[in-house]
Parts: C-alpha cells; structure tokens; sequence
C-alpha cells in the first residue's frame, strides 16, 4: 500500500479533460493504472485514443500536473502505452452514450 | 514506449496565411462560375483551365499546403526540417498563381514565368518534406503516402511547367501528352494519394474509430500509384493502352480507399453528425458520384459527363474534405496556441466551441445545394442553373470565409 490509493490518483487525473471529445481522461479509460509508494513517488500508466495525437506531450504534461497536486507528491512518472491499445470498450458507459457508440 | 516529437503545432501566423487566402481563393474560384457559358466549354478551354489552377492551386494545394505544415510532424513522428521554410511558400505560391491565370485569360506569354514561380514554391515545398522524411527511421504505410505523393507531385509541376513553356510557343512539345501527364501526376498521385494517407490518420483521430484493417490502405496507394504511372508513361511514350488501363485502375484504387472509409464510418464509436461529419459524408459521396458521371462518360463519350464529374470531384469531393476538416483543424490551431496555457489555470473552451454553429450549418447547406445545382447543369448545359448554383455556392463560400476568421479570431 502506497501513500496514495489508485483512486485518489485517478481522481486528481479526472481533471484532465480531452479538449477534442469534452471527456475527461479516466472516464475516456484512456488511464490504466496508477501506482504510488510510500514516499509519494506516483507512476502513471495510459494510452492515447491515437498514436498520432497532436496533444500528446501535452496531455501528458496535463496528468503529470494534476497529480502533483496531490499532497505530498514528490515525483510523478506518467508512461504510455500502446499495448493494450484503446477502443471504446474502455470507456464509461456516460461517454458511450454521449457519443452513440 | 514509443516516443513521439513534440513539434506538433507550428507557430499559427506560419500557418494561418496559407488558411486565410485558400479561403478567399475559394470564393474567388466560385465567383469565376458566372464567366462561364457551358455552350462553349470545353475541357482545353484556357478559361477553365484558369479556372481549374484558380481552384486547385488556390484554394486545394493551399490549403494542402498549410495543413502539411502542422500535419507532417503528427503523421512522421518526427519535426520538421525546417518549417520556417513554409514562409516563403505562400507569397511564392500566391504570386505564381495570380501570374498563371492571368497567362490562361489574357497573355500566353506569362505562363511560363508564373508556371516557374509557382514551380519554385512547390520545390520549396517538396525538399522540406523529403529533407523531413529522411528524418524518419522506419516508414509506416502513412509515411510511405507521404513521400509517393510527393514524388508525384515533383514530376506533376515539371510536367506543368514544360506544358506552360510549349503553351507560351517557347517549346513545341505534346501538349495534350503533358496534359494528360500532368493532371493524372498532381491529382491522382498528389492530392489523391496525399488524402489517403492523411485521412486514414485524421478521421479515425476524430471518430475515434479503430481496430481497422490498412490493408485497402495500401491495395489502393498502390493501386492509383500503378495507374498515374501507366497513365505518364503511355501519355509520353504514346502507348494507348497503357492510358486507358490507368484510366480504369485510377477510379477501382478510389473505390477501394472507399471501402475503408465506409468501414470507419461503419464502426465509428463518436456518432454525432456535427458539420465535420456532414462536410466529409458529403465529400465521399460526391467522390462516388464523380466516379459514376466518369463511366458515363467512357460509356456515351459525352463530354459533359466528364466535365460534371470532373466538377464533382473538384467542388464536390475535395472542397468539402478540406472545408470539413478546417473545421478541425484551425480550432485545433488556435486552442493550441491561445488556450492550451491556459489549462488547469482557468476554464478553457472546447475545440467544438470555436465552430460557429449555425453559420457552418448555413455554409454546409448553401455549398452543398450549390455543389448539385451545378452538376445538373452541367450536365443539363443550362447556364440558367448554372448561375443558379453558383450563388449558393457563393453564399456558402462567403460563410466559409467568416467561419475562418471567427475560428482564428476566437477568444
């Protein structure tokens, strides 16, 4: 058990709103796990819904700040993943219902 | 983990220019409509052969242009060579451009020299983007779309300008050969090959659409790369044969890079159909139906069958592909640079919130009633409907105009 639950971080990555689609990113289910220990130090792992995302590096940029707000973050690692790849599936059911899928 | 460059998004003045003036070509090249009489038209007629470069040079290539410089790092994966190189390209483009119609309409002599500038902007154009591939260590099917289309379009302006330096008597080389050279290099291998890579990219980024195959991807590059080929070589050369199997693998490539899209709009998880959507529905459909005037016309030899599909196509198929996708594109553009700092420090709008709602639902609707006026009367060789159509088209290119500045104007 690590100084943050996998809820907790996932909570603050809710901010993170998709400006293209209007959904925030844990609900998309574009964030696959996250991790911390008992220092603080919080791993991130997720994918993009394309590997040609124009807003990559910012995104990422976007999860690694709302998760320093958690307090007592000391580092936050944030990897993406391409395997398994994302398809809607993954995603709230509220996002698929929004979009039709 | 698959790195991914983060010079995604070149500075918007770069790219706003190429956006703004493919914009007012648009109108001007729908205003050109009312000059024409379809008694005395022809395909060889320098009055839509100006008309055609006013179109496709000023309106389809800048555009193409503008986008290839913030959509060539997204699709290569790695930055540009160097982009500041996009600086020189319009004004060139612009000015070769206004020269070339000018040499069309009026003055022969003129060809030439616009035919060069613009020759000079398109090599300016081609070298950033190979001298950018290169940087790329392992091609993909999209990348490789990338530099056929390219390749096609290098052959397609010398082409063009060894036709301009025959038409202005400076050369006396086979005009109709150069022609024929010329139009299948720039449009099928250019802009169609360059929409079928970059549209396998863009339109599953924006339906969300995925785990499709490439493979009809790949059989129709190859396939229209093979018919644009065998379409130089049997024009040049003069082996007839040759022309007429490119001229049937040409449309069967388009048909298959079809089924693809029908597969994505078939299994698309984001269903909404907003002016995006309708703009490329519309564009496809239109792709469909010039592919149909074309049998016609290889069935009845009439030539305003040819015409027809060849209007389809132009004003039909890439006009809404490029207007639909600007609506993506420039919100994108604009948040990027305006909004994107902005992020987690105050509330920032949707990209969806930077497209005029109605007054894009009024362009898609005035355009696309216009796109068909036409055709019927072209078709028809009534020049009442063709006037006709041309104001709406009129009004729908007026209302794409200020749906550009009110996305780059956004706040």
């Amino acid at each position: 058990m690590g100084k943050f639950t996998k809820d907790e971080i996932f909570k603050a990555i809710s901010t993170v709103i998709d400006p293209e689609v209007g959904f925030n990113l844990v609900e998309m289910g574009l964030i696959y796990d996250a991790s911390s220990d008992d220092e603080g130090n919080v791993k991130v792992t997720m994918t993009l819904s394309t590997k040609a995302c124009p807003l990559h590096q910012m995104i990422l940029q976007w999860v690694k700040e709302a998760v320093e707000k958690l307090p007592g973050v000391k580092e936050v690692d944030v990897e993406v993943v391409w395997e398994p790849a994302w398809n809607i599936s993954m995603a709230d059911d509220n996002v698929k219902k929004a979009l039709g899928a | 983990m698959m790195k991914i460059s983060q010079e995604f998004a070149p500075p918007f003045k770069l790219i706003a220019p190429f956006f703004i003036l493919g914009s007012i070509f648009f109108v001007l090249a729908t205003l050109f409509l009312y000059t024409f009489d379809l008694a005395t038209i022809s395909y060889t007629n320098p009055q839509l052969i100006a008309f055609s470069h006013l179109f496709l040079l000023g309106f389809v290539m800048m555009i193409i242009f503008g986008a290839m410089a913030q959509l060539v790092p997204v699709v290569l994966e790695v930055g540009h060579f160097g982009v500041e190189l996009f600086y020189a390209i319009w004004p060139l483009l612009l000015v070769g451009l206004l020269m070339m119609v000018y040499g069309f309409l009026d003055s022969a002599a003129l060809l030439p020299y616009g035919g060069m500038v613009v020759l000079i902007s398109m090599m300016i154009f081609v070298a950033e983007i190979f001298l950018t591939i290169f940087k790329v260590e392992k091609l993909t099917l999209v990348m490789s779309s990338v530099l056929i289309s390219n390749t096609f379009l290098f052959f397609g302006i010398i082409f063009g300008l060894l036709m301009a330096l025959s038409f202005a008597g400076t050369l006396s080389l086979n005009i109709e050969a150069l022609l024929s050279a010329h139009v299948y290099a720039v449009l099928g291998g250019y802009i169609a090959i360059t929409i079928m890579g970059l549209s396998i990219v863009l339109i599953p980024m924006f339906t969300l659409a995925h785990s499709f195959s490439m493979r009809p991807l790949e059989i129709a590059m190859w396939m229209m790369s093979i018919a644009v080929v065998l379409v130089i070589v049997g024009s040049l050369a003069e082996i007839e044969w040759f022309n007429y199997i490119g001229y049937f693998l040409a449309p069967i490539a388009m048909g298959i890079y079809f089924s693809l899209i029908y597969t994505l709009y078939k299994t698309r998880p984001r269903k909404e159909n907003d002016v995006y959507a309708l703009s490329v529905i519309f564009s496809y459909l239109s792709m469909l139906g010039s592919i149909a005037l074309f049998a016609i016309y290889f069935l009845t030899e009439k030539e305003n069958f040819l015409l027809a599909a060849g209007w389809l196509f132009f004003f039909g198929f890439f006009a809404f592909l490029i207007t639909g996708h600007l609506y993506k594109i420039i919100p994108f553009l604009v948040w990027f640079e305006r909004f994107s700092p902005l992020v987690g420090k105050q509330k920032v709008p949707m990209l969806a919130d930077m497209v005029p709602p109605r007054a894009s639902e009024a362009q898609l609707l005035f355009s696309s009633v216009g796109v068909l006026i036409v055709t019927a009367a072209i078709i028809a060789g009534s020049n009442e409907f063709l006037y006709a159509g041309a104001s709406f088209l009129l009004m729908g290119s007026l209302a794409f105009v200020r749906n550009v500045f009110y996305m780059i104007n956004f706040k």
